[in-house]
């Protein structure tokens, strides 16, 4: 018996990705190992949100795929240290997490600011209870023990305390700017999350202790895990890595440059005319796929020169 | 087969297949579970829906010596029921995720059957006789008028049709929080075990309002989750002893002699990864679907995603020997992942026990993509791809091996990975006990083979 007539059972495009299974290790590969490593860790993403079964879902699948995006986490905060990029610190557990239930999931996006410098919140809370200013916080200044990185490490600076409370404050502001959205979705569902995101609403979860939204994806990726499971929120897993650390990956730190020991100011008015679309332009000679094609990417954006204005401003 | 050890592979021929005709395949009708008793007489299957039916062999036809009795269906019973479990608004699959038989001890045969979260025992009994001839009922079962009663008489059993009944015996419940992936039969008869994706309770096929907990793997922090237990089997000697495996790819060995709760292994069965084969799904491959013992309990053999592995109880570090299912699938992970595929459980099983210790032979078999499946043999070092399809379905026509080319030019008769059709998996296959007969579940049909007899 002959094959049957050619049926195709994988998506067509993913055969270009297969093509170029590489390892971190080949130099001119490594932007296809990093789109590969990009792919799975949507693809892992995609799975754990997209969709609600009526049974509860396997534990072993899901544990596997949490595995995936943890060690894609940390392969990208090992590799951040060599850029100037927020992909925040992965704290450990945190005391405080137990009592984070609600999924945020739209801030994640708002995590991103990318585009702030590092320095600008490079005050690192030392004390386990984190604001949401560790959020934007580059891994350079993280003093985190659980991170090993060959990055330059500099020590938190104490004239920027008083940055970090106004900015703290700036962002409790954009935390109320996303309602948490009832169902885990919104990481996939970007226009539930752009509309989310565009209604301000007091009735918004606002955790008085300050819990960064950085758990925002953690506690998307618990979620999916039902109660019954005991899934409480944690800090560190995942909730830096959004979408949006994917997204500026490979940025080219040359668009701006910055010293750590500047005071918030004047790296904010540094920052000032980096924009969204900018940064995006210098995506695109890094990736052989076209970046924009994804929408929530670009409604990110949207939302990042909202939030560089807000925190500008204040 | 010309018997002890070497000599010809076996010719597989088609015998029978049993299911829908239909390429539409009802979800009820997927089938989950595959099983021969002890003797090899009876055949269970389970299915999405939560049924089991079970096929009784013919008996030998003495005349028709080319072909041994056929397989014809001897009960079907709803064995599990959906529900629906309020706290969490979650239904609870019906899918009848194992069978095991008990071997039998009177006229009546008895088996395990599970779902999701509850393990049943069921009884199946035979009934050719029924009483006739009551002093106050009719045959038809209507009340006599007790006026007209002059006479008394016994009533006596007459012959019937013959008729299966499957009652439940047992319901053991409420003792699994996640969901059951084994139950496995303890060789004293007494007791079993049924597995979850993070405990191992220990139960007395008597006592149903009890289990004990003899192995918990779930960390106190949920977060901190990172392992499952995929799979677990008692030893077929030794009763203290069992095996679980890990969606890491380890086989813990257990005895419940050192401790109540075996949190401990006393031996711990892992390969190192081979580095050059490293990828982004390494563990998700790594993860083991099916663990089963050899007869003599000396081996015991575990499925991954790409391969079957031998391993010798006093050897920890490797296992004996690694047969490859389907390697050109290693090129195509991603794809795999994305569409689900590579979470597919693959079992796999031993050939018959009385042919291992007969002719000390063992050949494991496993099923895989595109309705085919696999058998490694594991003194001739040959292996074979066979189909399950209704196109070879002339019996005593020998099956024709398959190959699938992984890249470059496909040779006539070959099938290129990209034309395998992954919705057609055969995750279940059974061996029968004695003869050299296997069940090899398609998605909803199920084929028996015979070897080709001489």
């Amino acid at each position: 018996m002959l094959g049957k007539g050619g049926k195709r059972k994988f998506d067509e495009h993913e055969d270009g990705l297969e093509g170029k299974v590489v390892s971190p290790t080949d130099g001119p590969s490594k932007v296809s190992y990093t789109l590969q490593r990009q792919t799975i860790f949507n693809i892992s993403l995609m799975k754990l949100y997209n969709h609600r079964p009526l049974t509860e879902p396997s534990l072993q699948k899901t544990v596997l795929i949490n595995n995936m995006l943890r060690r894609i986490q940390e392969e990208l905060k090992q590799e951040g240290s060599l850029r100037p990029m927020f992909v925040a610190a992965s704290q450990p557990a945190d005391p405080l997490s137990d009592n984070f239930r609600e999924a945020q999931p739209a801030f994640s996006h708002l995590a991103s600011p990318s585009l702030l410098p590092a320095d600008f919140v490079s005050t690192m809370p030392l004390e386990s209870c984190l604001t949401p200013a560790s959020l934007l916080e580059d891994d350079t200044f993280c003093t985190s023990p659980a991170v090993q990185h060959d990055g330059p490490t500099k020590p938190p600076s104490p004239a920027l305390q008083p940055v970090k409370d106004s900015f703290s404050s700036a962002l409790d502001e954009i935390e109320e700017l996303c309602p948490a959205p009832t169902s885990a979705e919104a990481v996939a569902a970007e226009s539930a999350a752009d509309d989310s995101k565009a209604q301000p609403s007091e009735s918004n979860v606002h955790k008085p202790e300050g819990l960064p939204e950085s758990r925002t994806a953690e506690s998307k990726l618990i979620d999916p895990l039902p109660g019954n499971f005991e899934i409480t929120a944690s800090t560190g897993f995942l909730t830096d890595l959004t979408l949006d650390d994917i997204l500026f990956a490979d940025i080219d730190t040359s668009m701006y440059d910055f010293d750590p020991c500047t005071s918030a100011t004047g790296a904010a008015s540094k920052m000032a005319p980096v924009s969204a679309d900018e940064l995006l332009k210098t995506l695109a000679p890094y990736s052989s796929q076209p970046v924009t094609p994804n929408q929530p990417f670009k409604m990110d954006l949207t939302e990042l020169d909202h939030i560089m204005e807000v925190l500008v401003g204040s | 087969f010309l018997g002890a050890g070497g000599g010809n592979d076996i010719q597989w021929c088609f015998s029978q297949v049993k299911g829908a005709v239909d390429d539409d395949v009802a979800e009820a009708d997927i089938i989950s579970t595959v099983e021969f008793n002890h003797s090899g007489e009876l055949l269970a299957t389970g299915d999405k829906g939560g049924r089991v039916v079970i096929f009784q062999q013919e008996q030998e036809n003495k005349t028709q010596s080319h072909s041994r009795g056929e397989y014809n269906v001897y009960s079907t019973f709803q064995s599990h029921e959906p529900e629906f479990d309020y706290l969490k608004s979650l239904e609870i699959e019906e899918k009848i995720n194992k069978i095991r038989w008990l071997p039998q001890k009177n006229a009546a045969q008895f088996l395990l059957s599970t779902n999701d979260k509850t393990i049943k025992l069921w009884k199946i009994s035979e009934r050719d006789k029924r009483p006739e001839g009551y002093n106050l009922k009719e045959e038809d079962g209507r009340y006599r008028d007790p006026t007209t009663v002059t006479t008394l008489r016994v009533p006596v059993f007459r012959p019937m049709d013959l008729m299966v009944e499957a009652s439940p015996r047992r319901i053991f419940a409420n003792a699994h929080t996640y969901h059951i992936n084994s139950i496995s039969i303890n060789s004293d008869y007494e007791t079993y075990l049924s597995a979850d994706d993070l405990r191992i309770n220990l139960w007395h096929l008597e006592i149903t309002d009890r289990s004990f907990n003899i192995v918990d793997i779930k960390p106190a922090n949920m977060e901190e989750l990172t392992e499952v237990i995929t799979a677990a089997e008692f030893h077929p000697n030794s009763c203290s002893t069992f095996v679980y495996s890990s969606s890491k790819g380890t086989i813990r060995l257990c005895d419940m002699r050192a401790s109540a709760l075996c949190d401990r292994h006393s031996k711990l069965f892992e390969e190192p990864e081979d580095p050059s084969n490293r990828s982004f799904f390494s563990e998700i491959i790594s993860s083991i679907s099916d663990v089963k013992f050899s007869h003599s309990g000396r081996y015991m053999m575990t499925r991954d995603y790409l391969s079957v592995k031998i391993w010798d109880l006093n050897m920890e570090n490797r296992p004996v020997e690694t047969y490859q299912v389907h390697e050109y699938l290693r090129s195509k992970l991603c794809s795999l992942y994305e569409n689900d595929c590579i979470f597919d459980k693959f079992e796999c099983c031993w050939n018959g026990s009385d042919r291992q210790v007969e002719f000390l032979t063992l050949i494991v078999m496993t099923g895989s993509y595109n309705n085919f499946f696999r058998m490694f043999d594991r003194n001739t070092k040959r292996d074979v791809t066979l189909e399950a399809s209704r196109e070879n379905n002339k019996p005593r026509t020998v099956l024709k091996p398959r190959k699938v080319c992984a890249s470059g030019k496909r040779k006539k008769d070959e099938i290129s990975v990209d034309s395998l059709d992954f919705n057609k998996k055969i995750l279940h296959t059974a061996w029968h006990p004695k003869e050299n007969i296997i069940a090899v579940a398609t998605t909803n049909n199920l084929y028996i083979f015979q070897d080709k007899m001489n």
